[in-house]
């Protein structure tokens, strides 16, 4: 389905409802034959973005000569009006009638098992990196508009030709990871993977197409690394390619013939160097899409900090999406070349088969559910929930949240922020954990460093550091839950009354969070928690919060040794003295609780 | 994103400092100078707010 927008899905796993606009293109792509009669008599022109504004397009239109449907468009922001009329001359001299001006947008639900994600990418725009002078100078421009001017199928028919005087060009440079690898607040920090393999094919081609072309390769590092990779760059070596290590600090232009001259520090020999080229090429970076918020919401995915979506685990399951049932494919993941992403995409409908062909899922035993009496239908749960798995209660009705199994997760948010107590996560209960904590504090709790530490992350760096032989305080001890996100307030509290001299809240970092955003919820919580004791004149300091993740072993073994000097100063009578505030505490805590449910009977 | 400036303290090593923050969309903070995560969100003080 082309030309159309997903507007919204609901449901899960097997029982996705999805709703599609369908948008308008005013010309009917059953009757269209494609014979171009309506763009022809179009007086409408404007810049084509295909061919990267390097030529014009009708407002009636075929986006590129491969699209599918193979069918003419009508682009109504540029048509001269359809409402009154005010050209019709395309609908005129078409033969088949099948332009309709009246054409609507039509809404289409469809029923899914599974979504696959593929939105794919964008291009980074070079214009802030002012001393290559993209938009200034006529003569440089980018490795997009260098595809289309190199392609035969382009708006020069494969010439490749320099915009200010049209001539073929002599000399050619590429500079390299323009907006990628980028760490001075310009760009991007990560690398763009596919640049450096465009260029080496850009200047094969150009060694193919005018043989005798001299062709300078400007980088920092040349990354060639699979299949055939290397051979193809040597092979541009050979053909007479120079590569210059070095990135141009500044490139200006010659008044008289508008060749591009490149002041650059070549690393390799220390020299400064000069270089005199008729034609600059930015090979520039590739970015997340930038109208991806859309699916992002919709699906409740989760993106790591340089903006690409966040797969469940970067080793385990590299196609799946957090959300049950959702998987990704291509860009929209990470940068990477066609045959990485057929790869994936690959693995995406594999994975995607499996569980339609199954026709049933296995859900997680570690799922939470509601105590609908003691739900006072706040909705705090369904607005917790990363991912969207909790039907709102409805307080009216007295209609208490549905927790949809089949798409909870398990990081127990829900039951921490629940302040009814009224949602019970599966194997990781109140009880459990209260009870966990009275084992631990039970025999000299002074000396014990109390630790709440996320399955995914801190527990596993804690792992870490011990297969990595690595000294921590024989004195910690570890409450594994499976998200940071379930460390209720009232745990808490509870250790703090049987004589917890510190407590560490530890979990993943917020790009690996393996429940979207659940950490997010732990540092609000955090923030309540620590005003709440310095209500309560007890030392904030005493409880802190760590993100670390598996591979930080190192870390976790360092913020046990700095706690274990921090336990150390925390006095006898300080303890008592938090022991007795917040036993009288949890009696107003309960009393509340009491009078609440006496309340509701 | 509405960002305002807040008060931070280290609670590991003690440091103040003020930044810019979105309590809405919630991000990860580390000290500056000793690189913990324990780092407390002052309680505004009235007016104290720059957007």
């Amino acid at each position: 389905m082309t030309n159309s927008e997903v507007e919204s899905v609901s449901g899960f796993v097997g029982n996705f409802n999805v709703t599609i606009r369908k948008k308008a293109r005013y010309v009917d792509p059953d009757e269209c034959t494609a014979c171009a009669e309506c763009a022809n008599i179009c007086p409408v022109a404007v810049p084509d973005e295909y061919q990267q504004g390097f030529s014009s397009r009708k407002a009636i239109y075929m986006p590129f000569p491969q699209a599918v449907p193979s069918a003419y468009i009508l682009d109504m922001e540029n048509c001269l009006g359809n409402n009154p009329i005010a050209c019709g001359k395309c609908a005129d001299v078409c033969e088949k009638k099948c332009i309709n001006y009246d054409d609507q947008d039509e809404l289409i639900n469809i029923e899914a098992g599974v979504i696959i994600v593929a939105t794919g990418m964008d291009v980074y725009d070079p214009t802030e990196y002012d001393e290559y002078g993209y938009t200034r100078f006529d003569n440089v421009i980018t490795s997009m508009e260098f595809e289309r001017l190199i392609c035969a199928g382009g708006p020069t028919e494969g010439h490749f030709i320099r915009p200010s005087d049209r001539k073929i060009p002599k000399s050619i440079g590429f500079i390299q990871c323009v907006g990628s690898r980028s760490r001075n607040g310009r760009g991007n920090p990560y690398c763009s993977n596919i640049c450096c393999m465009n260029t080496v094919k850009d200047t094969l081609l150009l060694c193919d197409h005018y043989p005798g072309v001299e062709a300078r390769v400007f980088y920092m590092d040349m990354r060639a690394f699979g299949k055939g990779f290397e051979d193809l760059y040597m092979r541009s070596r050979e053909e007479g390619v120079k590569y210059v290590r070095g990135i141009p600090g500044d490139v200006s232009e010659n008044d008289e013939n508008k060749n591009l001259v490149l002041t650059v520090e070549n690393t390799t020999t220390g020299r400064r160097e000069i270089h005199e080229l008729e034609m600059l090429v930015l090979s520039q970076g590739v970015i997340p899409r930038q109208d991806g918020d859309q699916i992002k919401r919709l699906l409740t995915l989760s993106t790591t900090s340089d903006g690409f979506i966040m797969e469940s685990h970067p080793k385990l399951k590299p196609v799946d999406a957090p959300t049950k049932g959702v998987y990704i494919a291509g860009c929209v993941e990470s940068p990477k070349d066609v045959k990485d992403s057929v790869t994936q995409a690959s693995a995406a409908a594999a994975r995607a088969s499996i569980l339609l062909n199954a026709g049933k899922t296995r859900v997680e035993a570690i799922t939470s559910h509601v105590e609908t009496d003691k739900c006072n239908y706040c909705g705090i749960c369904a607005d917790v929930c990363p991912y969207n798995a909790i039907l709102a209660p409805d307080r009216k009705a007295k209609r208490a949240p549905t927790i949809i199994q089949a798409a909870c997760a398990g990081c127990g948010a829900c039951a921490a922020e629940c302040a009814q107590d009224a949602i019970i996560m599966r194997h990781f209960r109140d009880e459990q954990i209260m009870a966990q904590i009275e084992a631990i504090l039970e025999v000299e709790p002074h000396k014990h460093l109390l630790t709440f530490a996320c399955n995914w992350c801190s527990y596993a760096g804690g792992d870490n550091a011990g297969t990595a032989r690595l000294q921590y305080p024989t004195t910690s001890r570890l409450i594994r839950t499976m998200c940071s996100g379930r460390v209720d307030e009232k745990f808490v509290l509870h250790a703090f009354r049987l004589g917890a001299p510190m407590v560490l809240v530890s979990g993943c970092h917020f790009a690996d969070c393996h429940y979207i955003n659940a950490v997010h919820w732990t540092q609000k919580r955090m923030d309540r928690l620590w005003n709440k004791l310095d209500k309560l004149k007890i030392r904030p300091d005493r409880l802190r919060l760590e993100w670390i993740s598996a591979a930080e072993g190192q870390k976790f073994a360092k913020v046990m040794r700095e706690l274990e000097n921090s336990v150390r100063s925390v006095t006898m009578e300080e303890m008592e003295y938090t022991m007795k505030i917040m036993a009288e505490e949890e009696n107003r805590i309960l009393e509340k609780k009491l009078k609440a449910a006496a309340k509701k009977v | 994103m509405a960002q305002k400036e807040y008060d931070f303290k280290c609670l590991n090593c003690g440091r103040e400092y003020r930044a810019l923050y979105d309590i809405k969309n919630v991000t990860e903070r580390t000290c500056p100078q000793c690189r913990s995560n324990s780092v407390r969100r002052m309680p505004e003080k009235k007016g104290a707010a720059k957007t």
